[in-house]
């Protein structure tokens, strides 16, 4: 069965466009057939982190309005045949799509694609509402900040008003040695304010950077520690049973020191 | 530190700013004009279609890019090498 997945937050920029791309490559490499929609009409940024804004010719909206058909508007990754995106308007109305159309749109995409992923855009108005339209399960971003918490929080309770599953949590951007010296939210301090499941501890890491000044999620990649973290989320979603690591002790001294001299058994675990 | 984990792991070091810029300037351009790079292809294709119509040109030696100024906005800059008809008997 197809599945239609929203990744939201409410406050911008805590890692919705870098979670949504990385979760659609990490399942498009275990096989599974993925869709990713970038629903920021007006602030297209999805085809920048996956690497293929040299290939639009038509978006979202244009699909919506009839102007073409939705295998024209789908971009197919040339590296992962089994991801496409379809990308975001960049100059139109973000008025000019409604629920009944995005899920209408997710309707259709859901018989030739195993898993369709929205990039929700920040804010909790039509882009919000939208996204959330065709979705049968929500992942909700956050970072371990009080601002952001506060947002996810009022997310959590508006996507159980839609008659959503309960979500699942990505904490993003987590910093083990902030969290070790005690200048950081715990993950356990923040999942019993939110009280949802967590799927997925994602670090503070350059590695995100340097992969989205390439165009190249992190995902991709099999020797970076993060784009493992995200493949682990990608089989949590498939239904396999792995715990999420908790990896405070990844910061202590000795593991740092023993990493740096290169000594094996000292990889980064995490998330 | 990352830098010697990344030494030992014989992955390639620094570099992605330059791509980063680089992908970016193209992108404002384009989003200037708001006429995605996709589209420029096949207006590109077009427009050759319609000189071909009346010379012959050099495909290979097709050039055909934005050019942004600073202060007169994009221009669409193109140059396209028209083939001499040989010479008639
Ligand atoms: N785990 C992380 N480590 C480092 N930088 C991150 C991480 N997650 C996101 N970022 C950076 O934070 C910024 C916002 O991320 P983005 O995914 O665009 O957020 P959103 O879509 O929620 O607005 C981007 O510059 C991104 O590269
Ligand atoms: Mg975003």
């Amino acid at each position: 069965m197809s599945q239609c997945i929203v990744v939201t937050s409410g406050k911008g920029g805590v890692g919705k466009t870098t979670t949504s791309a990385n979760l659609a490559v990490a399942l498009a490499r275990m096989g599974q057939k993925v869709v990713c929609v970038d629903a920021d009409i007006g602030l297209r940024n999805l085809d920048v982190v996956l690497g293929l804004e040299n290939r639009i010719v038509y978006d979202l909206v244009n699909v919506i309005e009839g102007e073409c058909r939705l295998k024209q508007a789908l971009i197919k990754d040339k590296r992962l045949p089994n991801l496409s995106l379809l990308p975001a308007a960049q100059t139109r109305d973000k008025n000019a799509v409604t629920p009944d159309d995005m899920k209408r749109l997710v309707e259709d995409m859901k018989r030739d694609f195993d898993w369709v992923i929205i990039d929700c855009p920040a804010g909790i108005e039509q882009g919000f509402k939208n996204s959330i339209a065709g979705a049968d399960r929500a992942i909700v971003v956050t970072t371990p900040e009080v601002s952001a918490i506060r947002d996810a929080d009022r997310i959590v309770g508006l996507i159980e008003a839609h008659e959503l599953p309960e979500p699942e949590l990505i904490l993003n951007r987590y910093r083990p040695g902030m969290v070790h010296r005690g200048d950081m939210m715990s993950k356990d301090d923040i999942l019993e304010i939110l009280a949802i499941p967590l799927i997925g501890l994602i670090p503070d890491h350059e590695d995100i950077i340097t992969s989205t000044n390439r165009g190249m999620p992190v995902a991709f990649d099999d020797e970076s520690a993060v784009g493992a973290a995200y493949r682990r989320i990608a089989r949590r979603l498939m239904g396999e049973q792995i715990a999420v690591p908790d990896f405070t002790d990844n910061a202590s001294f000795w593991n740092v020191f023993k990493r740096w001299m290169g000594i094996k058994g000292a990889q980064e675990v995490i998330g | 530190m990352n830098d010697l984990i990344r030494r030992l792991l014989g992955r390639p070091a620094g570099k992605s700013g330059n791509d980063a810029k680089q992908r970016l300037k193209v992108l404002l351009v384009h989003d200037e004009i708001d006429l995605p790079p996709a589209k420029m292809e096949m207006m590109k294709a077009e427009i050759l279609q319609v000189v071909a119509r009346y010379v012959t040109i050099d495909e290979d030696a097709v050039t055909f890019r934005l050019h942004k100024d600073d202060n007169r906005g994009v221009a669409l800059v193109s140059n396209l090498p028209v083939r001499r008809v040989a010479a008639r008997a």
